[in-house]
């Protein structure tokens, strides 16, 4: 693969990540990883390298954003009542 | 030739396969013992608590043990070194203090109890002490000093376990047969020898009964609206009790005219159709409801012909409430659709009432007359309850009953006539046979029973024999009968002339409690219910055994109405009905027919006495009994949280079962999934090394076929 075509892929991946899709970080870091860090230097290296760095930010934030919402939700939904069953898409039956 | 023989190999491997898949299935069965009878405690909710038992959703499981004594309890709790235990429990354990200490101990599984009457102790109600507290007439708004039992404890005995919230399985052995299967198990395994703890294999037993409802009322119907509004495929995780009230009466009420009727004076006789214990749907309830239901029924039967002939100035109003035991379903739901004017009658037709409370346990002692204090401070008030008590005292006359009153102060028993009250103050009396706390030990348990009541047959007797043989019990509240019935027709302004005419007949009360108590499914019942029912065999409400009281779900759930509501509702319609000669279909649809009148009547196609040989010639039987919604305004308003009206919900469930099997201990189960394992990945080894190495291990085979050509 021609390294412009390597280039504009992880662009729009990088971008496409703003839509509230971080898996698309995630496979832009663990495909362009060898590219950006472990390969001999061309041209297009240093923009890839500054892509891959972002995304992988932007990925830890996401991850802990969620972890902590989860942890939370499923820590406190049953103290939450009301509130907390609107949230729930299913709500286990039984328990609390 | 090879083609033939790999389908025929094909075939046979097929047949084979087929007859492993269809006998497999024996495995199973060599491993557990289904126990088909169980009896569970199922949770039920009210507005702001839970109450019942619970299991986990793929069943507890615990090594059995059986409680018979002490050291056996501190074996469970402490020292035994197989926990979770599954205990079986004997009668005489099952009490307050035993299970709240297994209630906060991690080391039982589950209980099952052995239900039966040794050991029994001389009292036993699961009740609380004060039962309906705060859905009554006395609350701290009003009247507050005879709020929660603050001058008379009813229910003394009362241990409150029905009212706990068990977070394992409680189920009950009532199958003598079974219990001996199970204590076959312990014995041949889980015994201890010379003081020594057994050795695995050990007997288990596994609970299964998953409820789906937590908490309360309020967020399970939410979570069962969320479900019904957005989920394609809706769990209802509750239902509100709910069943009917029977109602009828004297005169004919026009039941498609609501609201206040116009000149018409009503005197209320009322009783409770229900009853509950600790496990579901088991409620014999023989001194709390039968001996209610019973006087009322033969109350009916003394006072029909008389009022036919001389009909006295004021209707009488004669009801069934279902559901009191759950905090007044059926009278809240009456007085709250009398206030709504959608009722055949309004409060203010209204004149008084006359409520039969418990009297099974008179024992030739006198029958007491409670009446409310607070509302008798009103001078008309209690001018009437006055006029009513010398009315029922002149009705004792002749009679071998004495009457007597409570303190003046003393307020009243937890009845249907306290709901009233609590809409406007109707002059009225709650009667029983007790003073200030029940005469009834095992109220609102499973111990309820006929024995309970004295009504025990001589042996040797056929069933036949039995249905109309007239104990010291059904002569008793034959009398107790006749004078309500006199005295409600003095009260509706009836001609003292007429009463020595009223009197109740023994042998219809004799029936009646061998129908409730006893066996249901007796040739009297039989003759009385439509010939589908009596026909359906053992799924239909005529089982053999005693009727349960407990109130149940309602038809939509629950299959046909309720079995004692029928029964009443069929019994009423053969002691104060008419018969007809309308046709079967004429029978279902009275309103093509001119000369009856639905309004007024409801009709009834039944079976009529068993000929001698064996065919049925069924009738169409005219009466004015009606059925009337018992579930509480709570579920009509929309307000789950109230604290006026019942909000007691039964959860729903998706299996209860039991079984018993034997278990291997804990490290024989790690030893063999390692060894699993161990294979496991020593072949996926071996798998690779080979496929890696097969140029090199196969590579001499295929040679050899080159050299032979």
């Amino acid at each position: 693969m021609p390294n412009e075509e390597k280039l504009s892929l992880c662009r729009r991946y990088y971008l496409g990540g703003f839509a509230f899709l971080p898996f698309l970080w995630l496979v832009n870091v663990l495909w362009f990883f060898k590219e950006a860090f472990l390969k001999p230097a061309y041209t297009e290296q240093p923009q890839i390298k500054s892509y891959v760095k972002k995304s992988a930010l932007g990925l830890i934030l996401w991850v802990a954003v969620l972890t902590t919402w989860i942890t939370i939700f499923q820590h406190f939904r049953a103290r939450w009542g009301e509130v907390g069953d609107y949230l729930s898409f299913t709500i286990p039956l039984g328990t609390a | 030739m090879e083609h033939l023989i790999s389908i025929n190999c094909v075939k046979l491997l097929i047949a084979t396969l087929f007859y492993t898949c269809v006998l497999s299935s024996s495995v199973e069965q060599k491993i557990y013992v289904e126990l088909n009878n169980t009896v569970p405690c199922v949770r039920l909710l009210n507005a702001t608590h839970q109450i019942g038992c619970q299991s986990s959703i793929s069943g507890d499981t615990g090594v059995l043990h059986v409680l018979e004594t002490e050291s056996d309890l501190d074996w469970i709790l402490s020292s035994g070194p197989h926990p979770p235990y599954m205990v079986i429990m004997e009668t005489a354990f099952f009490n307050r203090s035993v299970m709240m200490r297994m209630k906060n101990s991690p080391r039982v599984a589950g209980v099952a109890v052995i239900v039966s009457k040794t050991g029994l102790a001389d009292h036993f109600s699961p009740h609380t002490t004060c039962p309906n507290q705060n859905t009554g007439l006395y609350s701290e708004n009003n009247a507050p000093e005879l709020a929660n039992c603050n001058m008379t404890v009813w229910n003394p005995f009362g241990n409150g376990l029905s009212y706990e919230d068990f977070s394992f399985p409680v189920f009950a052995l009532k199958d003598e047969n079974q219990t001996q299967v199970i204590r076959k198990c312990y014995e041949d395994h889980n015994l201890r020898v010379n003081g020594s703890a057994p050795r695995y294999p050990l007997c288990a037993m596994q609970l299964f009964s998953h409820m789906h409802a937590v908490t309360d009322t309020v967020t399970c119907m939410r979570r069962t609206d969320l479900q019904n509004r957005f989920s394609i495929n809706p769990e209802v995780l509750c239902d509100p009790l709910s069943d009917f009230n029977v109602w009828t009466s004297t005169r004919p009420l026009n039941s498609s005219a609501k609201g206040h009727v116009a000149d018409e004076s009503v005197v209320i006789a009322a009783t409770r159709l229900d009853g509950r214990s600790f496990f579901w749907e088991q409620a014999p309830a023989a001194e709390g409801t039968v001996s209610g239901i019973v006087t009322l029924l033969a109350t009916i039967q003394a006072l029909y012909p008389v009022t036919r002939e001389a009909p006295p100035p004021r209707n009488i109003f004669f009801t069934f409430f279902q559901g009191e035991a759950f905090d007044y379903i059926g009278s809240s739901k009456m007085v709250y659709d009398m206030e709504k004017n959608d009722f055949v009658i309004d409060l203010n037709n209204v004149h008084s009432m006359l409520e039969i409370g418990q009297i099974g346990l008179r024992r030739g002692q006198s029958l007491w007359m409670h009446s409310d204090p607070v509302s008798r401070r009103n001078t008309s008030v209690d001018t009437e309850v006055l006029n009513l008590m010398k009315n029922v005292n002149s009705a004792a006359a002749g009679l071998s009953v004495k009457l007597d009153q409570p303190s003046f102060s003393q307020p009243l028993p937890p009845s249907s006539f306290q709901r009233f009250l609590r809409a406007k103050q109707i002059p009225g009396l709650v009667l029983a046979d007790h003073n200030t706390s029940f005469n009834n030990r095992y109220y609102e348990s499973m111990y309820d029973d006929a024995e309970n009541m004295n009504v025990t047959y001589p042996p040797n007797l056929s069933p036949d024999e039995q249905l109309v043989y007239e104990t010291e019990e059904a002569k008793s509240l034959a009398e107790v009968a006749t004078l309500v019935a006199r005295s409600l027709y003095m009260q509706a302004g009836g001609e003292n002339s007429r009463l020595s005419n009223i009197t109740a007949d023994p042998k219809i009360v004799a029936q009646l409690l061998y129908g409730f108590l006893v066996q249901k499914n007796n040739s009297w019942f039989r003759s009385l219910l439509p010939p589908e029912v009596t026909k359906k065999g053992d799924n239909s409400i005529l089982s053999s055994g005693p009727p349960q009281f407990y109130i149940g779900l309602g038809p939509r759930i629950h299959g046909p109405v309720h079995s004692v509501t029928r029964f009443v509702q069929y019994i009423l319609a053969n002691l104060t009905g008419s018969v007809t000669n309308l046709t079967e279909s004429q029978c279902q649809n009275p309103s093509e027919v001119n000369t009856e009148n639905k309004d007024f009547f409801s009709y009834f196609w039944v079976s009529g006495p068993a000929s001698v040989n064996g065919t049925e010639e069924p009738f169409c039987v005219q009466a004015s009994v009606r059925l009337s919604k018992a579930v509480s305004p709570a579920f009509e308003l929309l307000q789950y949280g109230s604290r006026d009206y019942s909000t007691w919900t039964e959860s729903r469930w998706k299996s209860i079962r039991a079984r018993i099997f034997l278990v291997a201990s804990r490290e024989l189960e790690m030893l063999t999934l390692g060894v699993g394992v161990a294979v496991l990945l020593l072949s996926l080894l071996v798998t690779y090394f080979i496929s890696s190495k097969a140029e090199l291990l196969f590579s001499s085979a295929r040679e050899t076929p080159t050299t032979t050509y």
